[in-house]
């Protein structure tokens, strides 16, 4: 009881509301960006190594280390995101498991552990089979890994924008958009046009998905939801971020989507590299407005 | 509140709603965000990570990163106070009684009673977002208890300008 008392005297000033500003910066847009790549290259080497085996046989290590450096890309700016990084090993030692971050976490970690099996396989071993036959695994558990970030907005309550049905097409979509423009420009002399063109339709189709969805939000999302009319409201007109979203939505979708087709039309390579750039360009772009906007908006 | 020159000053406690389906205590990764056996919300700053998860979670925006600290922190209805059969600092310094606070399943309580007197007049925040808030308001307008009902020019609260990484109250 005198311990009790003691600390009843302990008290510390707290606020009534939170004070304005960004509370999931630019280093929660690159962990975004990074995973879609870390995964979406994952999925696009299982895709190859089932349409085009020849072109693919020796994408193998190299899609894997790009896969490597990403996802680690991602979990750095995760742990930078921390105000306590040196308490990371909380998730694993006092997990919550109705948390998308708990959930996330462990298979990010699991994730991790099978892409460099999967190295191993394919620089140490020279294993294609056992390579191959893992590849499946790492590509089912990708889908979940890239569908987590989608979870974790969604239990975002406060954030109206953010539902777990569109952000999880839009995960997906982005994995598929960066995956296969980085596979266009990792696939060298190794990949034949027409896998490359054939990447550049995955392309083209995730961008045109995508860009559908963010429409379809910006038009009919306010007819829905009040807070969501008032996010909106960030990204039309004269908005904070109205100029941001539109150079995202060119960039990441509507020039690649023009310069897949251009590149189909005339045999061009470099065309199909300039759309996959610009794709990998637009699409921070476009994670980061979506990202910013909700926090905009008054709580309190 | 109002327009020049017809305009008033109102003041409402914009804090925590402790809610009894927590989005901050669903999304915390480490449990730091946690019910405790009377029903407050309280936090475990020791274990926080800093994620700022609860932050977004929040619909009530009443969790914010201590400067300090670098954790998260909110009201916790001062539950080391209440550990020690004492009332929150808020009821106790408030000169006109405008916190109540008790036993909500205790129907002798005063504020039991008191929400029972104002039945039809209480409302509680964003009930749309199904939180189940156990803060109740008896007299509380739409202008401020619904941060969409009124524009505010460059940000959210009378603290807008604060640039110091001292607590407000500074109790160094």
């Amino acid at each position: 009881m005198v311990h009790e008392t003691l600390s009843a005297t302990n008290a510390v000033v707290t606020l009534d509301v939170g004070l304005p500003g960004i509370v999931w910066p630019w280093l929660v847009t690159i962990n975004m960006w990074a995973k879609s790549i870390g995964t979406g290259v994952i999925f696009m080497l299982f895709f190859l190594l089932r349409k085009y085996p020849h072109d693919a046989r020796d994408l193998r290590f190299p899609t894997t280390v790009v896969s490597i450096v990403f996802i680690h890309i991602f979990l750095l700016f995760t742990l930078a995101d921390l105000h306590q990084p040196f308490r990371m090993w909380h998730i694993f030692f006092y997990p919550h498991w109705t948390s998308a971050i708990t959930v996330g976490a462990w298979m990010a970690t699991l994730f991790v552990g099978l892409l460099f099996l999967l190295a191993f396989f394919s620089f140490i071993k020279k294993d294609n089979a056992a390579f191959d036959r893992l590849l499946m695994w790492v590509t089912i558990l990708a889908i979940p890994v890239t569908l987590y970030t989608a979870g974790l907005m969604s239990q975002c309550t406060a954030r109206e924008l953010w539902q777990m049905p569109t952000e999880s097409a839009q995960m997906m979509l982005a994995a598929l958009l960066a995956g296969s423009a980085t596979m266009i420009l990792l696939g060298g002399k190794q990949l034949s046009f027409e896998a490359k063109s054939t990447l550049g339709v995955v392309l083209g189709l995730s961008a045109l998905f995508a860009f559908i969805l963010y429409m379809a939000e910006l038009i009919f999302g306010p007819m829905k939801a009040e807070e969501v009319g008032a996010v909106l409201a960030y990204i039309k007109g004269d908005g904070e971020y109205a100029t941001l979203f539109w150079v995202g939505q060119w960039v990441a979708y509507l020039l690649p989507m023009l310069f897949v087709m251009l590149s189909r039309v005339g045999k061009s390579e470099s065309i199909l590299k300039l759309a996959a750039l610009l794709a990998l360009a637009g699409l921070w772009v476009v994670k980061h407005v979506w990202l910013m906007i909700p926090q905009l908006l008054p709580m309190s | 509140m109002g327009t020049f020159p017809e305009t008033k000053r109102t003041f409402t406690p914009l804090r925590c709603n402790h809610c009894q389906n927590a989005p901050c205590e669903r999304i915390c990764p480490v449990s730091a965000l946690h019910y405790i056996e009377n029903g407050i919300v309280n936090i475990d700053k020791e274990r926080c990570i800093g994620c700022a998860g609860c932050v977004m979670a929040c619909p009530y925006g009443a969790i914010y990163i201590d400067p300090e600290t670098n954790t998260a922190d909110k009201c916790t209805y001062c539950a080391h106070r209440i550990a020690s059969a004492m009332m929150p600092s808020c009821v106790v310094a408030c000169p006109v009684e405008a916190n109540i606070f008790g036993d909500l399943d205790d129907p002798t309580s005063n504020i039991s009673k008191y929400i029972q007197s104002y039945q039809g007049g209480v409302q509680v925040r964003k009930p749309e977002k199904g939180t189940n808030p156990h803060h109740f308001y008896v007299g509380g307008g739409n202008v401020t208890l619904n941060p969409l009902a009124s524009h505010r020019a460059e940000g959210h609260s009378l603290f807008n300008k604060l640039t110091s990484k001292m607590p407000i109250g500074g109790h160094h």
